[in-house]
C-alpha cells in the first residue's frame, strides 16, 4: 500500500483574475522507504506539489491520501495535529526557531506531541549526534552554520518519527560540501531507519543521489523515472 | 503550557533595545500613576483626618433644623440628659458641647462675616486637636476677660494683634442683634484658607451671657474609641432622645463621604487612562514582531503547532511584556510611595502651598493600598491582553503554505 497517492490533483491561483495553474490533473504514489526528487525548472509546480502533500495548501480540484486517511477538505485543527504526527519538514531557509538551542528545536516537536521527558531527550541526542551535531546541542542557529542548521532541521523532522519527510530545496542555500554532507545524513537515515524522503530541487547534486526523480513541467508530470538500488 | 511561557519569554527578549524601550515606557507610567494616585489618596487622608479630627469628630448631635436653619434658637435639649448619656456611654472617647452663631467681627480697621463658635476650653482639647494649631499666643487664654481665638488670616484682614480688642455681632435668642467685645488672645491657623479667614472660637460660657444669660449648645462634638462605631451610636442616641439629631461624620459631611467613595475608584481611572495609553505602545510593539515572525510563525504551524497554542504563545508574550514593566513599575512605585509615606511629600517648592485654598496642606502623606496594587495589575494584565488581540488574530490568519513559499 501506498505511503502517499495524490488522486488528480490540481491547484489554479488566482482564478478569478490571472489564473495560474501551478498543478495539472498530477497522479502519484509514494511508497515507503522512497528517496525521491522532484525537480524541475521555478514555477514548474514543485513546490505547490510537496505543500499539497504536507496539507499546507488545499488542491483546487482531486485529492491527497497519507496512509489511507484523506487528509483534503481535513478540518485545520485535524490536519494540524495529523501533520505534527505524520509529516516532517525540511525547508529551504531551514526555518529554525531563532530562541531555541538545537537541541530545543529538536525536542520542541516532541513536546507538542506530548512526548516523555526521557524519550524527548534520548531521541534528540541520538538525532543530533547521528547528524554530527554532537557538540552543538546548546548552539542557537545564529552560532552555527548553513549546513548545521539545515541538518538540526532535519533532526527536527525526524524528531517526531513522521511517515515521511519533506525537504523543499533543502541544499539551496548550502555550499557544496555542507549539501554532500546533508544529503548523506539524510541517505543514512533512509537506510538504516527506512525513512521516506521526498525533495523538491533544481540542485543536481541531490537528483544524482535519487533513486527516483519524478520531473514536473507546467504543473505536470513530465516524467517518473526509477533508478536501479545501489549494489 | 512551560514550552509556551519559555518560548514566549525569549521571543520578547529578541529585540531588547524594543522591548526595553516599551517596558520602559510601562515602568515610567506605571510610577507616574502610582505616584499621582498616591498623593490623592494621601491628601484625601489628610483632608478627612484633619476635618475629623479638627473640628467634624466621629459624630454630632444637633437640634434637628438646625444644620438646615442655623437659628441661635435651635440648641440641644435635653442637654443635661444627653451629655449624661455620653458620659456614661464606654463608646465615647470623648465630647465636647459647642455654641455656634454666625455674625460678623469688627475691628477698628475693618468688619468680616465670621462663624462664632463657642466651646469649653478643656472639653474641646480633649475632643479635637484644633488647639494644635495654635501659632501665636494662647488658646483662649484664662487670664483675659471674653478672650477670642481667631484665624491667622482674619487676623491679617482685621489687621490685629494679641491683646487688641474686636467686637462680635450676632442675633440672641430673640433674634434681637446683640455685640460684645473680646480680647483676641490667639491666633490659630489650620492650613485652609477659607476658615482661617471666617472663624473664631470664644468660650462658650461668654457667648451665652450675651445671648440668653445661659449657655445654650447647639452642636455635641463627639469622639470615639473607633470611628467603626458611629454608625451605632448616632442611632442608639436617635432612638433614646426624640429632640435631637445625631449624625456620623459621613452624613455630616458629604465632601467626606464623596471623597471616601472616590478615594476607592480614584487610582483605578488614573491607570486606565495611563494603561489606555499604553496600550497602543504595545499594541504596536506586538504587531511589528508578528509582521517580522510570519514565516516562523507559517512554520510553526506547518510542523504541528495547533493555532490554540500560536495565540496563547502571542497572549503571553504581550501579558509577560507588560507584566515585566508594570513589576518594575509598581516596585519602583511601591519604593518611592514608601520613602514618601515616611518622611512626607513636600510640595511647597512647586506651588503646593496654594492647595491650603482648598483645605489641604502642601506637605502629603501618599499611600496606595494592597488592594490598589491588585487592581493595578489586573488592569495591566486587562490591557496587555487587549492589545494583543489584534496581532494576535493576525498571525492566525497566516496560511503556512502561502508563508513557508514565500
Amino acid at each position: 500500500m501506498p505511503i502517499i497517492t495524490t488522486h488528480n490533483l490540481s491547484k489554479v491561483y488566482n482564478p478569478d483574475t490571472v489564473p495560474v495553474h501551478a498543478l495539472r490533473d498530477v497522479n502519484l504514489e509514494f511508497e515507503e522507504g522512497e528517496f525521491t526528487t522532484v525537480r524541475g525548472p521555478s514555477g514548474s509546480g514543485k513546490t505547490t506539489l510537496l505543500n499539497m502533500i504536507g496539507g499546507l495548501d488545499i488542491p483546487t480540484e482531486g485529492h491527497v491520501e497519507i496512509a489511507g486517511t484523506r487528509i483534503t477538505g481535513m478540518k485545520e485543527s485535524k490536519l494540524i495535529e495529523f501533520r505534527l504526527n505524520n509529516i516532517g519538514f525540511v525547508f529551504q531557509a531551514y526555518n529554525l526557531i531563532p530562541v531555541f538551542t538545537a537541541y530545543e528545536n529538536v525536542t520542541f516537536i516532541m513536546l507538542l506531541q506530548k512526548r516523555s521527558k526521557q524519550e524527548m531527550k534520548e531521541r534528540a541526542h541520538e538525532l543530533l549526534s547521528a547528524m554530527g551535531l554532537k557538540d552543538k546541542l546548546d548552539s542557537r542557529p545564529k552560532e552555527l552554520s548553513g549546513g548545521e542548521q539545515q541538518r538540526v532541521a532535519v533532526a527536527r523532522a525526524l524528531a517526531s518519527r513522521p511517515k515521511f519527510i519533506l525537504a523543499d530545496e533543502p541544499t539551496a542555500n548550502l555550499d557544496t560540501d555542507s549539501a554532500m554532507n546533508l544529503l548523506d545524513m539524510m541517505e543514512k537515515m533512509n537506510r538504516e531507519e527506512n525513512v521516506t524522503f521526498i525533495f523538491s530541487t533544481h540542485d543536481q547534486r541531490v537528483i544524482d543521489r535519487a533513486r527516483r526523480v519524478i520531473t514536473m513541467v507546467d504543473g505536470a508530470i513530465d516524467k517518473d523515472e526509477r533508478k536501479s538500488p545501489p549494489s | 503550557m512551560k514550552m509556551l511561557l519559555s518560548i514566549a519569554w525569549r521571543n520578547i527578549w529578541r529585540h531588547p533595545g524594543r522591548s526595553g524601550v516599551l517596558i520602559g515606557s510601562i515602568v515610567a507610567g506605571l510610577w507616574a500613576g502610582i505616584m499621582v494616585s498616591s498623593w490623592g489618596n494621601g491628601l484625601i487622608d489628610q483632608r478627612m483626618n484633619n476635618v475629623i479630627n479638627e473640628e467634624l469628630t466621629h459624630a454630632q448631635i444637633h437640634h434637628p433644623e438646625f444644620l438646615t436653619e442655623r437659628e441661635p434658637r435651635m440648641f440641644i435639649e435635653p442637654f443635661d440628659e444627653i451629655t449624661s448619656f455620653l458620659e456614661s456611654d464606654s463608646r465615647v472617647k470623648s465630647f465636647s458641647p459647642r455654641t455656634l452663631l454666625d455674625g460678623m467681627v469688627q475691628s477698628s480697621a475693618t468688619t468680616s462675616g465670621a462663624r462664632i463658635i463657642g466651646i469649653d476650653k478643656n472639653r474641646e482639647r480633649e475632643t479635637t486637636i484644633f488647639h494644635q494649631n495654635l501659632v501665636q499666643g494662647e488658646y483662649l487664654s484664662d487670664d483675659v476677660r471674653h478672650p477670642v481665638f481667631i484665624g491667622e488670616k482674619l487676623q491679617n484682614k482685621l489687621n490685629v494683634e494679641i491683646g487688641e480688642r474686636i467686637v462680635l455681632t450676632f442675633q440672641n435668642l430673640e433674634n434681637e442683634i446683640t455685640s460684645g467685645a473680646f480680647i483676641v488672645s490667639g491666633i490659630f491657623r489650620t492650613g485652609q484658607t477659607i476658615y482661617d479667614e471666617q472663624t473664631v472660637y470664644v468660650k462658650n460660657e461668654d457667648l451665652g451671657e450675651l445671648i440668653a444669660d445661659q449657655p445654650v449648645y447647639h452642636e455635641i462634638a463627639m469622639m470615639l474609641h473607633d470611628s467603626e462605631l458611629s454608625d451605632q451610636i448616632v442611632s442608639d442616641l436617635n432612638r433614646e432622645f426624640n429632640n435631637i439629631s445625631a449624625e456620623t461624620w459621613l452624613e455630616l459631611s458629604p465632601e467626606m463621604r464623596y471623597m471616601t467613595q472616590f478615594s476607592g475608584t480614584y487610582m483605578v481611572y488614573i491607570m486606565i487612562v495611563i494603561l489606555f495609553a499604553l496600550a497602543f505602545g504595545i499594541l504596536n510593539t506586538m504587531t511589528m514582531a508578528i509582521f517580522e515572525r510570519t514565516k516562523e510563525l507559517g512554520m510553526l504551524m506547518a510542523i504541528g503547532m495547533n493555532k490554540v497554542r500560536i495565540f496563547v504563545m502571542i497572549m503571553l508574550e504581550s501579558v509577560m511584556l507588560t507584566l515585566t514593566g508594570a513589576a518594575f513599575g509598581m516596585f519602583v512605585g511601591y519604593l518611592t510611595v514608601n520613602y514618601f509615606n515616611k518622611n512626607g511629600l513636600d510640595l511647597t517648592a512647586v506651588g503646593g502651598d496654594s492647595f491650603e485654598i482648598w483645605g489641604y496642606g502642601a506637605l502629603v502623606y501618599p499611600y496606595v493600598t494592597p488592594q490598589e496594587y491588585f487592581y493595578v495589575t489586573l488592569l495591566v494584565i486587562a490591557t496587555a491582553m487587549l492589545a494583543a488581540v489584534y496581532p494576535a488574530l493576525k498571525a492566525l490568519k497566516l496560511v503556512p503554505g502561502e508563508v513557508v513559499r514565500d
